[in-house]
């Protein structure tokens, strides 16, 4: 980044970049709602310690570079709520592991992002603190559930905004606001200090404008942690120098399924779709069409599985060690009152389905047909990658939609999960990149997905089609800056 | 598969949530609906499901023992805290 590099040569100070990026920031939640809380001291004494530490001549490879947190994962003396009232006043004892690596690399905190509650949504309208716009279009979701993170991204209050991924949380709202997103191969980011929704999928992950900055944060964010036992010990694959790699000889699978996905996919995605593949063939790449047949059972393995784990997770929200409490008469009741009145509809709904689906007498016919059929899935991907060596599909039907379009049917907005879901299942790393606009200049993403630990030729294709969509060339209409 | 109104107010008990009547209802059908659709997993062939469930089994750590002790902040974030516990309503009475 070169901001990086202005920092850490000395040409500008860290500091000076806070002031300007809390501006930013302030705009940005102004217009968008982007933000749920910022804290202007602790940003700049950051900024200083950054500073201090660049005059000494440390090397820090993201010294200076301000970023916002979603708020469902943990930063040091700073709330978080992950958008529900049960956590109101809830601050965190430390940083989230991928929190205290960007630090530690210099990178300077400056807010904590607005998010779907527990990261349960696809358009951010299921936030206890109100909903988020796109600054593309402010009549439009921005996508969720990392839609604040996405938000802050696009408006240019900050170059690089951390989420979380459970079911494609940083991949859609990427690809709904024109911005690289990317989760990793299951446990190459250490999942301590998030808020678990969903142990089993849930990764960090990030959100920038271009891919050699999407491949700077997985460099630093990616690694080894003895707090969470499912991150990954092996070697964190080299990511900076693949984004120039290209695709020439790489064999580019086009999902099969993406051409028949229930409700279609929407023209201009469509278009995109085509678009990408000449891309790539242009590029040197061989693209075939790939089938991974259970691609079609995602949504409804992931809304199973997904919610069991949630409703497991969320037991631990009951008023007695954080957050908001309510009904003082009975320990049942003060579980009953505070869980009641903390959580919102969507939440509530989840949380019942998981626990429908785990209740004796239905287990085995939802979550344990569920568990074998999600094993069937990471088989066939195998398969798949067998004959390519990654899958180009669409990262969501459709452009961002507008507020309230979906919020009366459920199913509707599970329904659209349908190409982010089937890595996340596998625990498969994918990267959603723009690829161009629709008519009416909503951004459009595509998403590719890899075998584990390809996150270096993920990132090398998302180059590729970054470069060929020009659409790094367009800001958003409502950028602050 | 309809969820009846009554199922839901089961679940919600397992789950220590108190729903309205209103909520139940909705709920009620928003579920039948939402698992409606998920009947599609049981139309799988049995034949292609045999094999490992566990793609992802989670590893395990070592069991070495750890400083765990809290900070400042458990207590602050308490909403009711006492000589170094959680307070809770009373659950041993007399009678």
């Amino acid at each position: 980044m070169a901001l990086a590099d202005a920092v850490g040569t000395g040409r500008v100070t860290a500091r000076a970049v806070a002031e300007e990026s809390l501006v930013r920031t302030g705009k940005a939640q102004e217009a968008f709602g982007a933000f749920l809380s910022m804290n202007a001291a602790l940003t700049l004494g950051e900024a200083e310690e950054v500073d201090r530490r660049v005059n000494a001549g440390e090397q820090l490879p993201l010294a200076g570079v301000p970023f916002a947190v979603k708020d469902n994962i943990n930063v040091a003396g700073r709330p978080s709520t992950a958008g529900s009232k049960i956590l109101a006043g809830f601050v965190a004892p430390d940083h989230a592991t991928c929190v205290a690596r960007l630090v530690q690399a210099g990178a300077v905190v400056v807010g904590k992002t607005n998010c779907d509650e527990f990261g349960m949504g696809s358009s951010n309208e299921n936030s206890a603190y109100g909903p988020v716009k796109n600054p593309w279009d402010p009549a439009r979701v921005p996508g969720g559930s990392s839609g604040g993170s996405a938000a802050a991204v696009a408006a240019r209050a900050v170059p690089l905004a951390v989420g979380t991924d459970t079911g494609g949380s940083v991949r859609q709202p990427a690809a709904f606001c024109g911005l690289v997103g990317w989760k990793p191969t299951y446990g190459r980011v250490s999942r301590y200090g998030l808020i678990a929704f969903a142990s089993s999928f849930d990764q960090a992950g990030a959100l920038t404008r271009s891919v050699d900055e999407a491949a700077r944060a997985f460099a630093v964010m990616a690694g080894a942690d003895p707090r969470d036992s499912t991150a990954l010990a092996t070697p964190v694959p080299d990511v900076l120098a693949a984004p120039g790699r290209g695709a020439r000889g790489v064999r580019i699978g086009l999902l099969a399924e993406a051409s028949s996905a229930e409700g279609g996919l929407h023209e201009d995605v469509k278009a995109s779709f085509e678009k990408a593949a000449a891309a790539f063939r242009a590029a040197g790449a061989l693209v075939t069409t790939v089938s991974v047949p259970r691609v079609t059972l995602a949504v409804p393995v992931y809304y199973l599985t997904a919610t069991a784990e949630a409703s497991s997770n969320l037991a631990r929200f009951d008023g007695v060690r954080y957050g908001a409490r309510r009904g003082e008469a009975s320990l049942a009741g003060l579980y009953r009152e505070t869980r009641s009145a903390g959580f919102g509809p969507e939440v509530k709904r989840r949380i019942l389905l998981g626990t429908f689906a785990l209740s004796a007498g239905y287990h085995d016919a939802y979550y344990g047909r569920a568990q074998r059929v999600r094993a069937l899935l990471s088989r066939d991907f195998a398969a798949a990658f067998r004959g390519v060596d990654a899958i180009l599909c669409p990262t969501s039907p459709e452009p961002a939609f507008e507020l309230g379009a979906k919020t009366d049917d459920p199913l509707a907005m599970y329904l659209a999960d349908v190409f982010t879901v089937p890595p996340s299942l596998a625990g498969l790393p994918a990267v959603s990149v723009p690829s161009g606009f629709s008519r009416d200049w909503l951004p459009i993403g595509m998403q590719l997905i890899g075998p584990g630990d390809s996150e270096p030729l993920l990132f090398a294709l998302a180059r590729v089609l970054e470069d060929a969509s020009g659409a790094l060339a367009r800001r958003a209409p409502g950028a602050v800056s | 598969m309809r969820i009846a109104p009554a199922l839901v107010s089961k679940v919600a008990a397992l789950a220590a949530l108190e729903l309205s009547d209103a909520e139940r209802e909705a709920m009620a059908g928003q579920l039948t609906r939402i698992v409606d659709h998920f009947e599609a997993l049981r139309e799988l062939p049995e034949s292609l499901l045999e094999g490992d469930v566990a793609a992802h089994p989670t590893p395990l750590r070592e069991d070495v023992a750890r400083d765990g002790s809290p900070g400042p902040l458990i207590e602050a974030n308490a909403p009711a805290f006492a000589h170094g516990h959680f307070v809770v309503p009373r659950v041993v009475t007399r009678d």
